[in-house]
């Protein structure tokens, strides 16, 4: 069990089954940001068109104001110049928020992350708290749509009811109990 | 009496933050304007913000492993960008590229400039408010893309050319799938000219819209399909050919005013021109070796320099090499098209309204990363 | 051709011949290469610019003796590009060509920004692609991870 650690952004009163229903609902309409910084943004935006139509799973409405979404998908490279507007668009969004590394230079700085890489910022998760990471270069829009898939369960808990799922998606080995 | 109710009018001139973020500005471009009501009286585009080092990388990878980076800078062009970086290494190395090989270039890279003036055609009519063409737009790229992913493995940012021929074989399923896509497409531009080309709406917000005299495309080097919409019929496979260009027949489109309804027109002839060029690469496509077996695994070429040219879906691109004859490039320096095409716009912006510059940015066809290298 | 040729003529008129090698462009990609001195890169851009060239790229080099400046003309003809390649030494500042191209604003932002090469008399000399306060010069060959540092003739003899 243990205790949870209230962060910011997590509401202070739990109403349990009311809980689990918003979660659905916020998992089922993640309306993402289009945030598209390089290669990664044609695949994002190849994903929301008709062939891989990512609105099949309530994430089709890519709005352009963070104000107005609650998935920031960091699908590119971010460079230094840029790492200050991505912290503001961040903290612009509302809570509940989500973000999504998508393509290797977002989740480590990608093809490159060299030794004398002067240039980039070499991960999304150095500015931001990201919660899935879809790695690819640039990931097909099938691995977005896995990522999606995993980001809902993430917020919907599916792995709590669903053991064989979290069994599963470690590769058929036994969690550590220990932590 | 009424006078004193009259508020005095203020001239002011406001400055609006047009990006990094935006739906329409097709990669991290900022454009500050500085706006009169409506009317933009400055425009500054900053850009830089997709910088991410290419050719300082260059001087730190090999040949070989500077393929990927070519790719990655512009990403709608990818096999373009391999195919000339190859074409450069080849003529400063001396490296022969078997004919089968050559043909096979050119079938993948005018594949890749019909896929890149799609997805423009999609995103410049949704800018624009409408946003079904961009399905269907789309719907025709994922069928070149599946063509690209078979023969390279990719569908975006392909590493299919190597130096000396390609990475791996066309089959046959290849060439019949390339040719009934062929009939396909070419069955789905009645469509696109019913949607759009003669929409009333799309010619009330093109025509007339962003032109760009000549004289001033001169100025700023702007070239590709915006230089051939001003009249200027400057086309690097017809003035500088490389490959096996000069053993085709097709035509090259211009504009004649050089606004964005010329861009478009263009663009769409370009279209059906690189298909004229599939078709007859397949036709000649010869058997023979895709790769030059005799191509040296570790590439130290010479020590000098090449300026390799190319036509890019957006341009006259470059590549100049300098050689110290080890296994790195000197210098590695990448002449983009998109330099001068989205420079100019700080002329043309001048007094137009903000949604028209939203169409203008749109016709010109900037992809922001490759300005940024 | 006809401007190419009417462009040599006058170059060939105002340069040395020594500076002024002809080479095939379907080998090298430039028909002619004009090595000129920081003092007389204007008379030879301006040549250029009545041409009805265009300013196609702009680049530095950086060897250990000097640094170097490449500019590429070209115009809508066949085989037309000619490369203009002038030595400038380190610290020193070459001349700007805004007011005969304008895409030479930006280049030559560029050239700014990456190889400390200001230019004298340009209107608005601040970085482009950089952070507007970087104070680095990336893609010289003292920053960073360096693969080679060379003298210029080791390169071009």
């Amino acid at each position: 069990m243990g205790t949870k650690k209230l962060g910011s952004g997590e509401p202070v009163i739990r109403f349990a089954l009311l809980d689990e229903v918003l979660n659905l609902a916020r998992a089922n309409s993640l309306w993402p940001m289009t945030f598209g910084l390089a290669c990664c943004a044609i695949e994002m935006m190849a994903a929301g068109a008709s062939r891989f139509d990512l609105d099949r799973f309530g994430a089709g409405v890519f709005r352009p104001s963070p104000r107005q979404s609650d998935l920031m998908i960091v699908a590119g490279t971010i460079s230094k110049k840029m790492a200050s507007a991505i912290q503001m668009l961040w903290d612009q969004m509302p809570n509940p928020k989500w973000c999504m590394a998508m393509g290797n230079c977002a989740i480590s700085g990608g093809p490159f992350e060299y030794e004398g890489q002067y240039a980039i910022v070499p991960g999304a998760d150095l500015i931001v708290p990201v919660d899935v990471y879809v790695p690819g270069c640039p990931p097909r829009p099938e691995g977005l749509i896995q990522g999606f898939l995993a980001l809902e369960d993430k917020i919907t808990g599916g792995e709590n009811r669903n053991l064989l799922r979290r069994f599963h998606r470690l590769g058929g080995k036994k969690k550590s109990w220990l932590g | 009496m009424a006078e004193q109710f009259r508020k005095p009018v203020v001239d002011q001139i406001y400055t609006l933050n047009l990006g990094p973020q935006h739906p329409s500005t097709h990669g991290v471009l900022r454009m500050l304007l500085d706006l009169d009501g409506e009317y933009i009286v400055k425009a500054d585009p900053t850009i830089g913000y997709g910088h991410r080092g290419h050719e300082k990388m260059g001087e730190n990878r090999t040949y070989k492993q500077f393929m990927p980076n070519t790719s990655r800078m512009d990403y709608l062009s990818g096999m373009l960008y391999n195919h000339g970086f190859a074409l450069a290494v080849e003529k400063l190395a001396g490296i022969e590229v078997p004919a089968r090989a050559r043909y096979i270039r050119v079938i993948c890279a005018e594949l890749n400039r019909i896929s890149s003036h799609l997805l423009w055609f999609g995103t410049y009519v949704m800018d624009l408010g409408g946003f079904t063409p961009f399905l269907y737009a789309f719907d025709d790229r994922e069928r070149i893309l599946d063509l690209l992913d078979r023969v390279s493995g990719s569908r975006l940012t392909y590493s299919y050319c190597r130096f000396g021929g390609v990475a791996r074989d066309v089959d046959s399923g290849f060439v019949e799938g390339t040719r009934s896509f062929l009939q396909r497409l070419r069955s789905r531009f009645p469509d696109y000219h019913s949607l759009v080309t003669e929409n009333v709406i799309f010619i009330y917000r093109t025509r007339g819209v962003g032109v760009v005299p000549a004289e001033l495309a001169r100025q700023y080097g702007v070239t590709g399909p915006n230089l051939r919409a001003c009249g200027i019929a400057y086309d690097v496979r017809k003035v500088e050919p490389y490959e096996v260009y000069d053993r085709f027949e097709f035509e090259v489109p211009v504009g004649v005013n050089g606004d964005a309804l010329d861009r478009y027109n263009v663009r769409l002839a370009e279209m059906e021109q690189s298909c004229r060029i599939i078709e007859q690469a397949l036709d000649q496509l010869p058997p023979g070796p895709y790769l030059n077996e005799k191509a040296p695994f570790r590439v130290r070429p010479p020590k000098g320099e090449v300026y390799q040219a190319f036509e890019s879906a957006r341009g006259l691109t470059a590549y100049y090499l300098v050689s110290d004859g080890s296994a790195c490039p000197y210098r590695c320096h990448i002449r983009v098209p998109s330099f001068g095409n989205l420079h100019v716009l700080e002329e043309v912006l001048k007094g137009t309204l903000v949604a028209d510059a939203i169409s203008i940015l749109g016709s010109i066809d900037v992809v922001v990363p490759e300005i940024d290298r | 051709m006809a401007r190419l040729n009417e462009v040599l003529e006058k170059l060939r008129q105002i340069l040395p011949a020594d500076t002024l090698s002809f080479r095939d462009p379907s080998r090298t990609g430039t028909s002619c290469c004009a090595r000129v001195g920081l003092d007389r890169v204007r008379e030879v851009a301006s040549i250029f610019a009545r041409g009805g060239f265009f300013l196609e790229s702009l680049t530095g080099l950086d060897f250990q003796d000097s640094k170097e400046l490449v500019y590429h003309f070209n115009t809508y003809e066949p085989g037309a590009r000619v490369a203009v390649r002038v030595l400038c030494p380190h610290g020193e500042a070459a001349p700007t060509l805004s007011d005969l191209f304008r895409s030479a604003s930006w280049q030559e932002r560029e050239v700014w920004e990456f190889f400390g090469i200001p230019f004298a008399g340009h209107p608005d000399l601040r970085p482009l692609l950089l952070p507007e306060d970087a104070d680095f010069h990336p893609l010289t060959k003292t920053f960073g991870v360096v693969n080679a540092y060379r003298k210029r003739e080791e390169i071009y003899g």
